[in-house]
């Protein structure tokens, strides 16, 4: 069913306009006198933000030292991706969630800078820091309130590549060079590539490794550790999750290596773990988990409002990166949703006509491109949500009690077990694809756009199963190929003509706003 | 008294009328991104300087 806009949407409707050849748009979206000016203002927030970054010497030096540092001068340039064409509260939420993000980067590049033996050499805050894989869950640091979880590879590689499209080009040329094949996931073997270049950061008392959710990602993690053992003596944990992680029969396992993980930390750190702040951990991480799901369920109604690459991204910070240990996202959870009610309770829209409801799945690059708001603007397609933001809804234990000491390691590890992607991505069928049309169905969707990645092994298998259950569903299934963060590979263009490709022939339908149905976007960031 | 007060908001009401001015033009034709590009060329040069100890 067509849902059309009762307001007409104030300032630009042919966003065709905004773009050039070049690495930059021509200028920002006029939208509106009030919109306008609230873009303004977050404008000179996040302007803010990197001046109080900048004025630290450190961070200068760490800007000429680390090649990956000048993917941040495009840092508004990405923020411009996925604000386009949209207004009201849709814009304000897109706002609140990607400025916290952002302001997120900033302090975790600044903490990198701070510990790193190149920059600040902060010995004693080196010592209290533990090197975390950017793909766990950092659930088993909930108790180590004294303990800083550095996520170094998310400003190197994850946060980088939002804002540049180029960023990791240099770092898998480097991990080709030295003869890692080029059909394994970008994303690894960047992080790789970063580690052979010696451009990562070098600080903590001890590292700790997930199997995160492929094979890709454990040569990385293999390459990474090697350095970080045998040059820089950090020594380095494993923490395996099992990839049936609906079972039963594998819970005490994963258990188990939760306390090893927890035993390693204290061992290498001198810390000892706080049952304390674990349990009050545990709330935050359930509060997250139940505004999650409000989102979800106002996405579920005629009038979506948290949506997109910045949804994801926001879920993706706060349930896998943060995990219940910052108490600011409960203040910023709660904002979004009362954003959300007042824009669903206003019935705001934020394209001029919703024509399909759309579930985003597969191994997505999303991030890199503004595809999904790119969807909404030209074809009318809301995506209400995507397979990475589909992870836990279970509610952890949270009082603390000697029952629930035991419990919590079980729950540790089931949150691990559903870090995103591995909770899709393996744990077999049900997971994949028999959810998956059950969210269709709760969510009122008639359109799955399949990511799919074609370096990536995890999703090969199920692809006829995908087509012949949608094609029984009556859902449209559109598929549309990418290489994640390698745009030599699927240009921009390339992967935007799959999905238009299908809209014209099969959906018989013309673009909303045919001045971006093809984007002289090639070279931008 | 109030001649002076008046002469002091007026010129804090001129220069942050003009601060506004300035950056809103910056932020609406993007210059702050289109001085950025201009920059990155210069940094990839130098990262192309920086001794490396690459291995496997």
């Amino acid at each position: 069913m067509v849902i059309k806009n009762p307001v007409e949407k104030a300032g630009e409707h042919t966003l065709g306009v905004l773009y050039s050849n070049g690495k930059v748009r021509r200028r920002r979206e006029w939208r509106g006198i009030r919109d306008t000016l609230y873009d303004y203002t977050r404008w000179l927030y996040l302007v803010s933000i990197l001046a109080r970054f900048v004025v630290k010497p450190r961070n200068v030096k760490g800007m000429f030292r680390y090649r990956w540092m000048s993917n941040y001068l495009a840092v508004m340039h990405g923020m411009d991706k996925f604000t386009i064409g949209l207004r009201d509260e849709p814009l304000r939420i897109t706002h609140t969630a990607m400025n916290f993000v952002i302001a997120d980067v900033t302090k975790a590049i600044d903490d990198c800078f701070r510990g790193d033996r190149r920059l600040g050499n902060d010995r004693a805050f080196s010592d209290r820091c533990v090197l975390t894989d950017e793909n766990a869950m950092t659930a088993f640091m909930m108790g180590f309130p004294n303990v800083k979880a550095i996520l170094r590879e998310v400003p190197t590689m994850f946060a980088a590549n939002i804002f540049n499209q180029n960023s990791t080009t240099h770092y898998l040329d480097v991990a080709q060079e030295f003869g890692i094949p080029g059909d394994v996931c970008p994303m690894p073997e960047a992080e790789a590539g970063i580690s052979i270049d010696d451009d990562f950061c070098v600080l903590g008392r001890c590292a700790v490794q997930v199997n995160t959710t492929c094979d890709g990602s454990l040569m990385g993690n293999g390459l990474i550790a090697k350095r970080l053992e045998r040059e820089y003596g950090i020594p380095t944990f494993q923490l395996v999750a099992p990839m049936r992680h609906r079972e039963e029969d594998v819970q005490e396992y994963a258990a188990e290596d939760i306390r090893k993980a927890i035993a390693f930390v204290e061992e290498h750190t001198g810390q000892k773990w706080d049952w304390t702040a674990y349990f009050e951990s545990a709330k935050r991480v359930n509060d997250a988990t139940r505004k999650r799901i409000e989102q979800l369920e106002i996405n579920s109604t005629d009038y979506p409002q948290f949506f997109g690459s910045v949804f994801s991204l926001y879920n993706d910070t706060n349930y896998m990166g943060n995990c219940g240990r910052n108490a600011d996202f409960v203040k910023i959870d709660k904002k979004l949703l009362a954003l959300a009610e007042k824009g669903v309770k206003n019935k705001r829209m934020a394209a001029k006509e919703y024509r399909h409801r759309c579930i985003v799945w597969g191994v997505q690059p999303q991030y890199c491109i503004d595809m999904l708001y790119w969807m909404l603007q030209c074809w009318g397609v809301v995506p209400l949500t995507d397979m990475l933001s589909m992870v836990n809804t279970r509610m952890i234990a949270e009082e603390d009690t000697p029952e629930n000491r035991e419990q919590a390691y079980y729950d540790m590890a089931w949150l691990n077990e559903n870090m995103i992607m591995r909770n899709r991505t393996h744990g077999g069928y049900k997971v994949l694809v028999d959810e998956l049309w059950e969210f269709c169905e709760k969510m009122h969707a008639d359109m799955v756009m399949m990511w799919e990645h074609m370096s990536c092994k995890a999703l090969t298998g199920m692809h006829g199963q995908f087509e012949e259950q949608a094609r029984a569903k009556g859902i449209h299934l559109v598929w549309v190929s990418h290489d994640l963060c390698d745009p030599r590979v699927f240009s921009r263009q390339a992967i935007r003509d799959q999905f238009s490709s299908y809209m014209r022939t099969v959906m018989r339908e013309e673009p909303l706003d045919p001045s971006i149905e093809v984007l002289p976007d090639n070279d931008a960031w | 008294m109030s001649k002076t007060l008046l002469r002091f908001f007026l010129k804090l009401f001129a220069a942050l009328f003009g601060l506004f001015a300035v950056t809103f033009v910056i932020y609406f034709f993007n210059l702050d991104m289109k001085a950025t590009s201009l920059i990155e060329p210069i940094f990839l040069k130098h990262y192309e300087k920086i001794p490396r100890k690459q291995y496997v």
